[in-house]
């Protein structure tokens, strides 16, 4: 939160500029490698041209997390290879300001003949840092990878996640002011994974400028200041995190919004959420109540019909669910208006962003009588006590004697 | 204005240069028993057959030539040099698509690293075969001093040469099988197996001019010149023609200049297209 109020405030401290940048891919119907056919084929053109980044323009701010989201050749890694310089855009232009390092794709650099000591220094010395620098941050490399007792292993008798590790323990280490990331938070293992999105908490408060290419909207949206959503090659939405991460969740079809199903034979006619003070709201704070409140309304009798609820997190996750059935709550014969809560006196979901579902059916299941799916949406906070899923109780005690 | 700045990045890289270079030498004979001892084995099989082929069978040597054994080391040393670096550097661009693809660096390390790990070997074997020359109590010149120079000459020549075709070769893989000919036949025309002597004066003027234009003959002669002390030990291979340096230097700086700016106009393309 503060980070984000010091950028916006500092609009001439930029780390990097895009500015109507355009890229432009030839696609060759099929490529003449040799001489020959080159030269039999000297007038035809043989490609077509597809623009991938159709007029980019934005900034980065120094200390700014950046994160880019977008479906399949929307043009992501394209723009992120440009800012490596990796490829040139066709118009316009890039400026980067400070040393860049790109974990485009962990460990390209290394050559499996050498042990693991020797590509730490080659593959830092590619991403462009000095056996100086590299000395400097050694043992925090090989700390990092917990690679120690393999450091002088040929890279070759590794496996691919002590690989990644590797990689990632180099291009995170070397201390870039620019840090670009691409699609590589998804590899290694989980208790990996959490200590590279800590350290890329670290660089964050060190001030560092990250730019982080993800499908994972949750980890971007999380991790970022702001999100560019591109699409098509250009710029559907760049803004607060959690507002682009939703957007885009719904115009994914994670979330179709108020995609209803259902014969209607029972029908659900309002559903509320409401907090402590019994206001509606999509607010609320890990351990807060909740009351979730269905309407409900059939025209002729319904025998026994089942209500249920179901929370899922931003990335389609069934965190909770439960339904009258499970609880042993009948409803009887439902006909005309009907209207029943659900009370939860305690919510114990952590920081984000929740989609919930209602629907009711027949007891058997075999009628779907209304089913409205991740209709309705809320945030929650926490204090920022637990981290993960669940927000529980847990007390810390100091014993005397150990 | 932009080479300039090209430059100043590539002088910025000479660590990577650097590294790039020991990781060929390290690499190549990583898991090999006998290590360095196999960047001898190759010239020395080279030097019995052409000792067998040229010294007894065709008995090039009763040209008033001593210890023919080192005239030829003399220059298939360096044609070796020559050639392994020609053909790994051609083909290094490509080979290193992952790198090329994935991270930027000023391209032309990968040739030049190429160049440089070829050169460290060339200079393990030289420095053996001056051993071997002293051993033999072959008479040398202080001529051998200037040995580093026509190094120099020749890498300059090299450089301009495979940035140019490392280059092109990402567009058309044709160039790596045409440069592996063009070697085989280059090499018969240096005069390597054969001392100068059988081109000059025995065949018509425009033929001699011909074979001149070669600048690996130049290179070739003064490699003899310095480190064989031709004009000692085999007076009838001594040609040095100073306009014909010249030609080398000139030509290979001019080579160098296009062919540098060739390979940074098209690097931006390399990561698309390979």
């Amino acid at each position: 939160m503060e980070r984000k109020e010091a950028f916006s405030a500092g609009k001439g401290d930029l780390a990097v500029e895009v500015k109507d940048v355009s890229k432009c891919f030839r696609l060759y119907r099929d490529v003449n490698y040799n001489l020959k056919e080159k030269i039999i084929n000297w007038r035809k053109r043989g490609y077509e041209l597809f623009w991938a980044l159709n007029d980019i323009t934005f900034d980065i701010y120094r200390g700014e997390t950046l994160a880019i989201i977008g479906p399949n050749g929307s043009g992501k890694s394209t723009l992120l290879r440009m800012m490596t310089r990796i490829l040139r855009p066709e118009r316009g232009e890039i400026r980067m300001h400070g040393k860049v390092a790109a974990l485009l794709d962990l460990g390209a650099g290394f050559h499996p003949d050498l042990t693991g000591r020797e590509n730490i220094y080659l593959n830092a010395s590619i991403l462009g840092f000095k056996k100086r620098e590299v000395d400097r941050i050694f043992d925090e490399i090989v700390e990092f990878s917990e690679l120690e007792t393999f450091l002088d292993n040929q890279v070759k008798n590794y496996s691919s996640g002590m690989y990644v590790r590797l990689g990632f323990s180099v291009a995170i280490n070397v201390n870039p002011d620019i840090l670009l990331i691409d699609e590589v938070l998804a590899v290694g293992d989980e208790a990996f994974q959490a200590k590279c999105l800590e350290r890329i908490r670290k660089l964050q408060d060190e001030g560092k400028t990250i730019v982080l290419v993800t499908h994972a909207t949750n980890i971007a949206a999380q991790l970022s200041d702001r999100i560019l959503w591109l699409e098509y090659g250009k710029i559907r939405k760049l803004g607060n995190p959690w507002e682009v991460a939703a957007e885009y969740h719904e115009a994914m079809s994670l979330r179709p919004l108020g995609e209803e199903a259902g014969s209607k034979e029972l029908e659900i006619t309002e559903v509320g959420v409401f907090n402590h003070d019994g206001r509606p709201s999509e607010e609320f704070q890990t351990g807060s109540p909740m009351t979730i409140r269905v309407r409900f309304q059939a025209e002729n009798p319904v025998e026994d019909p089942v209500l249920s609820i179901s929370i899922h997190d931003s990335q389609g996750l069934l965190v909770y669910g439960t339904s009258t059935q499970r609880r042993g709550f009948s409803l009887g014969t439902v006909e005309g208006e009907g209207c029943l809560d659900f009370k939860i006196p305690s919510l114990m979901l952590l920081d984000g962003r929740y989609f919930l579902t209602v629907a009711a059916r027949s007891r058997d299941g075999l009628v779907n009588y209304h089913h409205l799916d991740k209709k309705y949406q809320f945030d929650v906070k926490s204090q920022g006590k637990d981290e993960g899923y669940l927000g529980m109780n847990c007390e810390i005690v100091r014993l005397r004697k150990a | 204005m932009r080479l300039r700045e090209r430059l100043r990045e590539l002088l910025r890289s000479r660590e990577l240069l650097w590294n790039l270079t020991r990781k060929e030498v390290k690499v190549k004979y990583k898991n090999s028993l006998l290590g360095f001892v196999w960047s001898m084995v190759y010239p020395m099989i080279m030097l019995a057959v052409y000792y067998v082929a040229f010294g007894v069978i065709f008995q090039v040597r009763s040209e008033g030539m001593r210890y023919f054994a080192f005239y030829l080391l003399a220059g298939i040393l360096p044609w070796n040099f020559f050639s392994t670096s020609m053909l790994l550097s051609v083909g290094s661009v490509v080979t290193n698509s992952l790198l090329v693809k994935k991270i930027y660096f000023p391209r032309e390390v990968l040739p030049i690293s190429q160049i440089g790990a070829q050169a460290f070997h060339f200079l393990l074997q030289e420095l053996v075969f001056v051993v071997f020359l002293v051993i033999f109590g072959v008479p040398l010149s202080p001529w051998i001093l200037a040995f580093p120079l026509v190094m120099m000459l020749q890498v300059l020549l090299l450089v301009g040469l495979t940035l140019f075709l490392s280059a092109l070769n990402v567009y058309f893989r044709d160039i790596q099988y045409f440069t592996e000919l063009l070697l085989l036949a280059w090499f018969w025309m240096n005069p390597i197996v054969y001392p100068v002597t059988f081109i000059l004066g025995r065949f018509p003027e425009w033929a001699q001019n011909i074979y001149l234009i070669n600048p690996m003959a130049h290179i070739t002669l003064l490699y003899q010149y310095v480190v064989y002390n031709s004009p000692v030990n085999a007076p009838s291979a001594v040609y040095i023609s100073w306009k014909g340096i010249l030609g080398v230097v000139g030509g290979s700086l001019v080579l160098i200049y296009l062919g540098y700016l060739y390979f940074t106009s098209q690097e931006h393309r390399f990561a698309e297209f390979i």
